[in-house]
């Protein structure tokens, strides 16, 4: 299992973001600009290939903060 | 998993028609959106599609597609036993596109014609149902026309293609195995709300109504719900390639080319990954052409391999996934089939 700051970075690269983001366990994902469906398309398949888990875009409409979303992976 | 294995059906050829027109996703965007429309190419990788012209159907680009393999092949019109049109793009809601096709192809009266509804995953159904119908006895000759006009229906993933492909009773011919699979329960991932029986269009539907993430929208537009999409392919799609495979006593190694539907990059790539093959083998036309729904398959052989599938035997792996939610796979064993270049109109 990755530490938080190991799942932020595969987090941030997933996601895509346009510029830099400084990115912890409290972000609130509302906050960024693109968290949106392409970037739930990348989070979904950097959790399937990293981790092995198949989550669904519901997963994550419920999660509000990164914090959230590293949960899902454990 | 329907599973099966057609014989004494030949692979005779395939042509393919895109619109002339060139829709680039970043330099036709509006300025203002161009920042976050770089991240979405990007990601999806499609840099252009192909769009229709106003007046132009996805009928029009299969009827060029028919008559060039028509010609190419020396087929006369009346050996055309059956003809098969698969398209969510008809010409009108009702007569079925095929009939209509019949008379503009000028083909006999004792034709079968007839049309089925499938998007993304059309190719391998179509192979399926044209190849029992000639595996069965009776018909010698057939066409599929599949494709669809649906670049202006959403951007920046669609594209326009209109294909013809060809298949011949062949004793011969080496068995042609399929894996087929429907499932209605993610019928909402990708849906036009509106216009059929269920809920008619009406007055109602020309007010735009909010949705649960605040945005606008029309409620006669397409319903995309990309993270279903995107879960369904690269969960469902590796282990029915596997299963065909496994079917067919073939392993990937045989296989010359795969062909996987154009959905987009990440999904395409998942898929690759997730069945450990080398790009060289799975071919892509997701950056000039899209997202071509259910031609996406005939438009890459076309595009990207057209050449080797000339020069001698290929044995190829199709498998198309989307709109259903529906995904089929195939292998078909390709030997001196007729490849016209790619047509432009």
């Amino acid at each position: 299992m990755d530490t938080l700051e190991q799942f932020v970075e595969k987090f941030s690269n997933a996601v895509d973001f346009q510029t830099d983001v400084v990115l912890t366990g409290d972000t609130n994902l509302k906050a960024l600009p693109e968290w949106d469906s392409l970037a739930a398309l990348g989070v979904i398949i950097m959790f399937d290939m990293e981790y092995s888990k198949a989550i669904t875009g519901k997963d994550l409409v419920v999660c509000q903060t990164v914090a959230d979303v590293y949960k899902l992976a454990a | 998993m329907a599973q099966a294995t057609i014989r004494n059906v030949r692979y005779a050829g395939m042509a393919t028609c895109v619109p002339k027109r060139v829709l680039s996703n970043i330099d036709d965007c509006p300025p203002q959106l161009r920042s976050a429309r770089e991240r979405v190419v990007r990601n999806i990788g499609i840099e252009t599609r192909r769009i229709c012209h106003e007046w132009q159907t996805f009928s029009d680009l299969a009827f060029d597609a028919a008559e060039r393999l028509l010609a190419d092949l020396k087929w006369e019109r009346d050996e055309v036993d059956a003809l098969i049109v698969i398209t969510q793009s008809p010409d009108y809601l009702i007569p079925a596109t095929a009939i209509i096709m019949q008379e503009r192809l000028k083909l006999k009266q004792t034709t079968i014609a007839f049309d089925i509804n499938l998007g993304c995953s059309a190719y391998a159904f179509g192979l399926h149902v044209l190849g029992s119908m000639i595996s069965a006895g009776g018909i010698k000759k057939g066409l599929i026309l599949v494709g669809d006009k649906s670049a202006s229906v959403i951007e920046p993933l669609f594209s326009d293609a209109g294909t013809a492909t060809a298949l011949e009773f062949d004793p011969d011919a080496p068995p042609m195995y399929f894996d087929l699979n429907s499932d209605g329960s993610g019928q909402r991932a990708i849906m036009l709300p509106v216009g059929g029986h269920r809920e008619p269009f009406g007055i109602q539907h020309t007010v735009p109504v909010k949705d649960e993430d605040g945005i606008w929208r029309s409620p006669t537009a397409l319903v995309l719900d990309g993270p279903a999409v995107l879960s369904f392919s690269t969960q469902q799609v590796p282990p029915a390639v596997r299963n065909l495979l496994e079917y067919a006593g073939c392993s990937s190694e045989q296989i010359d080319y795969f062909i996987f539907h154009q959905a987009n990059r990440m999904i395409n790539e998942t898929i690759r990954k997730k069945l450990g093959l080398p790009p060289e083998k799975v071919p892509s036309t997701l950056q000039d052409f899209g997202n071509t729904s259910g031609a996406s398959l005939p438009v890459t052989m076309t595009v990207r391999i057209r050449e080797a599938l000339q020069e001698g035997k290929k044995k190829v792996l199709l498998s198309g996934f989307g709109i259903g939610l529906s995904w089929g796979s195939c292998i078909v064993d390709i030997d001196g089939a007729v490849f016209p270049e790619l047509i432009e109109s």
